[in-house]
């Protein structure tokens, strides 16, 4: 066989036909690709995932869907879940079995999750301030760094809560908050939420409130003033003007919580038991109780992920299904280009060319097909592994 | 130089047989092959070319006998001692012209594709009228133009023996002409042997020797007329 004429004439022929073999190296290289990157995004969505479910020992909440729990006490995600009084909490912690931090992720600010929380979450998480200082009074946050990436936010500047009730002149305000950190990246929820303290995040709400002197409001904020409203000294406020609340030096004293503040709403809160016993001693207490719920994330997201896993696996077979119809399809066009062929092929043969070497020039095509797609997949599969990581965490968070 | 004695071939679960007792040409001869369509003339230019073997009687091309070479021996003989030249100019369309011309030496292994095969390539696609088409594609050439690449292509590893096939028969008069000269001149030059299948009278006055497959065709072995 002509090794060298095999090669000349099996190239020259590719690249004749260029676009042909384009087209069946890119369909060849999808049905090597797809079923493998399907398993390698999956693969690292769940050990991205899983992680920050390990590193959360147990998730308190209110009695319902653990999942859901999980996505709002973990990933921030889910905020319409039920809440439970702070009281619950601290009856947790009273009982020295573990340390609870309250978790409040209901609320937005411009497309990110507002999270009420307590200090010791930062610790807890190990994620500290990169630029400005960590939350030291009522209306102030520290936000995550894609956050503040995205929204090119920085210490010093403003975030204003996203209105609960838009139409409702009745209901609460948004709140202006103050920028005062920025959170260094950790590739988790932790960058795409805006953290505050608890208290604020039920200002938020409208749970406390403060009293803003009607006197000394600038006058685009009041609707009549003096005796134009009628009533000696009286002030008629325009509610629709007012456009948001903001928490200030001078006002700060006047935001006040009616009732016990114990009885204010958390959505989870993340319990870290003080040893295996103590972590016992509280699932068996709560696994009585009707009202509350004690998980454990990391099994949670072990079982979605075994029902993502035979989804994976069905995905994986319709996959195997279309690339073997997508290679048979490409065996049709390498034999209907065998057949184009023939009389080429004859004419080699008239010409000198050994059985061999006309065999190879055949099968040139499809091995070229083969191997260059094999290679292309190979190829994005390692740049897909060495990105992975990264994407993963940019799209999950 | 090209010797068929009592030679019988049939093709397998066809009634056509061709017989030919006895047919010598000597070595640079120039012959044309002549008679009516379906005849054989065809069938004996591949026995000639040790493409075919008789099943009957011997071929011997250039001192050499067929029938007594293993398939890759009779493959390596052949392209290195005939060169073909067939009716529908056989060009790889994915080629240059000059990639065509010199293609004998990409098929084969006991040729070498040395520069002085690319310059004799070259050389005769000049002597053709075709040197300034040589990085063109076989598409975009004419009829006349085509022929005379696979002329080329034919005389380029410089056989002994030209065999070829109605090498005019898509052309009009005047790339007959050309092509014939082209084809006689070449061979003469390198001593070939030339035996052509032509179904045009005018053309047959330019071969030394005008051969009637009707006039060598014999009886069989089985008592038929072939």
């Amino acid at each position: 066989m002509n090794w060298r004429g095999v090669w000349h004439l099996g190239s020259r022929y590719l690249s004749r036909n260029r676009w042909k073999t384009a087209l069946l190296v890119s369909a060849f290289t999808l049905v090597w690709l797809m079923p493998v990157s399907v398993w390698i995004v999956i693969e690292e969505v769940e050990r991205h995932m899983r992680a920050r479910a390990v590193d959360t020992p147990l998730l308190l909440g209110r009695a319902g869907s653990p999942l859901e729990l999980v996505f709002n006490g973990v990933y921030f995600t889910k905020p319409d879940v039920s809440t439970f009084p702070l009281r619950n909490l601290e009856a947790v912690r009273e009982d020295r079995l573990a340390e609870a931090i309250p978790l409040y992720a209901r609320f937005t600010t411009n497309g990110y999750r507002i999270v009420g929380t307590e200090l010791d979450y930062f610790r807890f998480r190990d994620v500290a301030v990169a630029e400005g200082r960590q939350l030291a009074r009522l209306g102030e946050c520290v936000i995550g760094s894609r956050v503040a990436r995205e929204l090119n936010v920085k210490p010093g500047d403003f975030l204003i809560s996203s209105p609960e009730k838009l139409f409702d002149l009745a209901g609460v305000y948004p709140l202006r908050m103050t920028v005062c950190g920025v959170l260094a990246p950790t590739g988790t929820a932790d960058d795409k939420a805006v953290f505050v303290d608890l208290k604020t995040a039920w200002i938020i709400q409208g749970i406390g409130h403060g009293h803003d002197d009607a006197a000394a409001l600038p006058d685009e904020q009041r609707l009549q003033a003096g005796q134009e409203s009628g009533e000696e000294n009286g002030i008629v406020l325009n509610a629709s003007i007012l456009e948001y609340n903001e928490i200030t030096e001078e006002n700060i004293d006047s935001f006040h919580f009616h009732g016990d503040l114990e009885d204010n709403p958390v959505t989870a809160a993340i319990v870290i038991p003080r040893g295996e016993k103590a972590q016992a001693m509280l699932k068996a207490r709560l696994r009585r109780s009707i009202e509350l719920q004690l998980i454990q994330p990391e099994h949670e997201m072990a079982e979605l992920f075994a029902t993502v896993f035979g989804v994976r696996r069905v995905v994986t077979a319709l996959l195997a299904a279309i690339g073997t119809a997508t290679l048979a399809m490409g065996g049709l066009v390498l034999l209907l280009s065998h057949r184009i062929r023939s009389s080429e092929f004859a004419s080699l043969k008239r010409m000198g060319a050994d059985f061999m070497t006309v065999r190879a020039l055949v099968l040139f095509e499809a091995a070229f097909a083969v191997l260059a797609s094999a290679l292309l997949a190979g190829a994005c599969l390692l740049i897909l592994r060495s990105l992975a990581p990264a994407a993963i965490r940019w799209i999950v968070g | 130089m090209i010797e068929c004695q009592d030679v019988e071939f049939r093709y397998p679960g066809s009634p056509f047989s061709l017989c030919v007792p006895d047919l010598r040409i000597a070595e640079g001869e120039s012959v044309a092959l002549v008679g009516p369509s379906g005849s054989g003339k065809t069938t004996l230019l591949h026995l000639i070319a040790g493409l075919l073997l008789p099943e009957w009687g011997s071929v011997s091309t250039a001192g050499a006998r067929f029938s007594d070479m293993s398939p890759a021996e009779r493959q390596r003989f052949r392209i290195a001692t005939v060169g073909m030249v067939p009716q529908s100019f056989d060009l790889l369309d994915y080629l240059t012209v000059e990639e065509n011309i010199l293609l004998p030496y990409r098929v084969s292994r006991s040729l070498l594709l040395a520069e002085d095969a690319g310059e004799r390539g070259r050389d005769l696609a000049d002597r053709a009228g075709i040197g300034s088409l040589l990085g063109r594609r076989p598409e975009r050439l004419s009829q006349g133009e085509r022929q005379r690449v696979a002329i080329c292509r034919g005389l380029v590893t410089r056989p002994r023996v030209v065999l070829a096939d109605e090498p005019t028969g898509n052309l009009d008069p005047d790339n007959q002409d050309r092509s014939v000269s082209l084809l006689l001149d070449e061979a003469t030059a390198i001593g070939a042997t030339v035996l052509t299948i032509t179904h045009e009278v005018e053309l047959r006055k330019r071969f030394g020797k005008v051969i009637d497959i009707r006039d060598l065709r014999g009886i069989d072995r089985k008592g038929a007329a072939t």
